[in-house]
């Protein structure tokens, strides 16, 4: 097997269906129309779980990321098979905590940004070893 | 060629995962009812903290180093199996992987080219911790036997090997069979092993090099022979299908603390009952047997743990079913049969075998009417403790209080299958 195939994204969301799990209109009068475009409905999952071993959720529990949208008591999605890239919002590990951050990552140094004026960007030593990434966050789910 | 991959102390690096700040840190993982040491940290290792041992006798050494301590969190790790599982059937495909226990998965890896397959296994092994978090060891080898000899290899040293090691050619095979002492060879039980060394048979290789007419003699035939060759590179063992369909079902449980009690008893098998029945109907199957037993404590001057004694019976029921109600019944009059009063009980269990497909599932047009309503009152009782989790729907016989359960004192969060136990992110 190539190595292209392995890193490639596929889809492992929530395909576990059939055929047969579209139901038909059934109609008792005029159904036939409607039958020739039955469909499967929208399943949140196959939008927001892109890689269903490596996506996990967690629960936002601080405003740190308020400018970029992301509050207190949000879900966000994780997922870990995604390569941060600078720009990304990621889990970060930092002397054993776990931190949601926007990610910078310019030739010679990494910063962690809060998107926000208020708390200053986090630098990161090139030798820091209590420093890591966790995954990258995909999607985040917001109650208005 | 085969391939073994083992998940580097599972249950502590499922917990790892989620607790960054325990990277480099011991941790342990407590059985059941938080009774024994099932899973250690090689930093626990190094401690000293003894696997299988007890929890209250290395309580001191834990306390000492502070060492992190786990009640078993088992809807956590069965989740994280299922990731760990599922990244390696997407990386060998579905019908080359088969699943050999919560941590542990062969592969079929023939499509592989032999060269290539150092840099596989790493690759594997790292895209795996990538996705999941979980740390693995891989192990390749001719045979299942020897891939197992290999895992072993590669998680003696994991500095030196990477958590990965192949044995492929033949020398390199001889030269590792003979420093394989018989009682590291996969399927060779303490007893074997010790009349193996008792006969002067030490390493794998003195056992390869034994006739095959006294292994078939001495080494429980096919088996044996099957086992030996396996050593000397010929494939014996097939990769096996999922097993679907049990023969047997039981559900045994400790309880949180020592019961006197009948009727806390009976909640406990009514519960267990329950549960069995459920995992039944899982497997679309009947049962005709149904077996009930309770544990009593061991004696308390009794110095070397001796177990308490086991009261058992077992009732075969007037017509194979797997309707719970119909299994409580039974179940009760037995427990009430088996009950001495005056004792002390720690554990009880609950056993159903006489297995047959429930061949009504396919066919309900002979079936008489009210045989199809306690299947349809079943599905609705599995589908809702399903969807809502915690036994949501239960018998009253199974309690309301239920003061027999097991002890969890240390559980960390089901972060991966529960909303409100999310992990929470600054």
């Amino acid at each position: 097997m190539d190595s292209d195939k392995i890193f490639s994204s596929k889809y492992n969301g929530s395909k576990g269906m059939t055929q047969f799990d579209i139901h038909s209109a059934n109609a008792t009068g005029f159904g036939a129309a409607a039958d020739d475009y039955m469909e499967r409905g929208i399943d949140l999952n196959e939008e927001l779980v892109r890689n269903k071993p490596a996506t996990f959720f967690m629960r936002v529990s601080s405003d740190a990321m308020k400018e970029a949208g992301i509050y207190k008591g949000d879900v966000a999605i994780v997922d870990r098979s995604i390569k941060a890239t600078n720009g990304k919002v990621i889990i970060a590990i930092l002397n054993g905590d776990m931190l949601i951050r926007r990610f910078e990552k310019t030739k010679d140094s990494i910063r962690l940004l809060t998107d926000s004026n208020k708390l200053s960007p986090i630098q990161i030593d090139n030798t820091c070893e209590d420093f890591a990434i966790w995954g990258v966050v995909t999607y985040v789910i917001h109650t208005p | 060629m085969k391939a073994i991959v083992d998940c580097n102390s599972f249950y502590c690096s499922c917990e790892r995962v989620f607790r960054p700040d325990l990277k480099n840190k011991p941790v342990v993982v407590l059985s059941n009812n938080d009774g024994c040491i099932i899973s250690r940290s090689d930093e626990a290792k190094l401690l000293g903290v003894e696997m299988t041992g007890p929890y209250f006798k290395a309580k001191n050494l834990i306390e000492q180093h502070n060492v992190a301590t786990f009640s078993s969190n088992y809807n956590l790790y069965g989740d994280m199996s299922r990731r760990v599982m599922d990244t390696l059937k997407i990386l060998v495909g579905e019908n080359n992987v088969e699943v050999y226990s919560v941590d542990e998965s062969f592969l079929d890896v023939s499509m592989i080219e032999e060269n290539s397959l150092d840099s596989y296994a790493l690759q594997m092994r790292e895209i795996v911790e990538q996705w999941t978090g979980v740390s693995v060891s891989v192990g390749i080898a001719p045979t299942k036997t020897l891939a197992k000899i290999a895992n072993h290899l590669a998680k003696k040293n994991k500095a030196a090997t990477k958590c990965v090691a192949t044995i492929i050619k033949e020398d390199n095979i001889r030269e590792i069979l003979k420093k394989t002492s018989v009682s590291g060879i996969w399927g060779v039980g303490r007893a074997y092993a010790d009349k193996l060394i008792n006969w002067g048979i030490t390493t794998a290789w003195d056992l390869c090099n034994m006739p095959e007419e006294w292994i078939y003699k001495h080494l429980g035939g096919v088996v044996g022979a099957r086992l030996v060759k396996e050593l000397k590179g010929i494939p014996c063992i097939e990769m096996k299908d999922e097993l679907k369909v049990k023969k047997m079902i039981a559900t045994t449980r400790m309880f949180g603390k020592n019961v006197t009690d009948l009727n806390d008893i009976k909640e406990a098998i009514a519960t267990y009952t329950a549960r069995a029945g459920e995992k039944l109907r899982r497997q679309k199957c009947v049962a005709s047997v149904l077996s009930v037993f309770i544990v009593a404590k061991e004696e308390s001057h009794s110095a070397n743990f001796s177990r308490g004694a086991t009261l058992s019976t077992h009732t075969i029921l007037p017509a194979a079913t797997s309707v719970t109600n119909e299994l409580i019944a039974p179940a009760m009059r037995l427990a009430e049969q088996i009950f001495k009063p005056g004792g002390e009980y720690k554990k009880a269990g609950v056993m159903l075998s006489g297995i047959v497909p429930d061949t009504s599932v396919q066919s309900n047009l002979f079936e008489p009417i009210t045989e199809n309503n306690k299947r349809i009152l079943m599905d609705a009782l599995d589908n809702l403790n399903f969807s809502m989790r915690d036994d949501i729907v239960k018998f009253a016989s199974s309690g309301l209080t239920r003061d027999w359960k097991m002890r969890k004192e240390f559980r960390s969060p089901r972060y991966t299958s529960r909303w409100n136990e999310l992990r929470e992110v600054v």
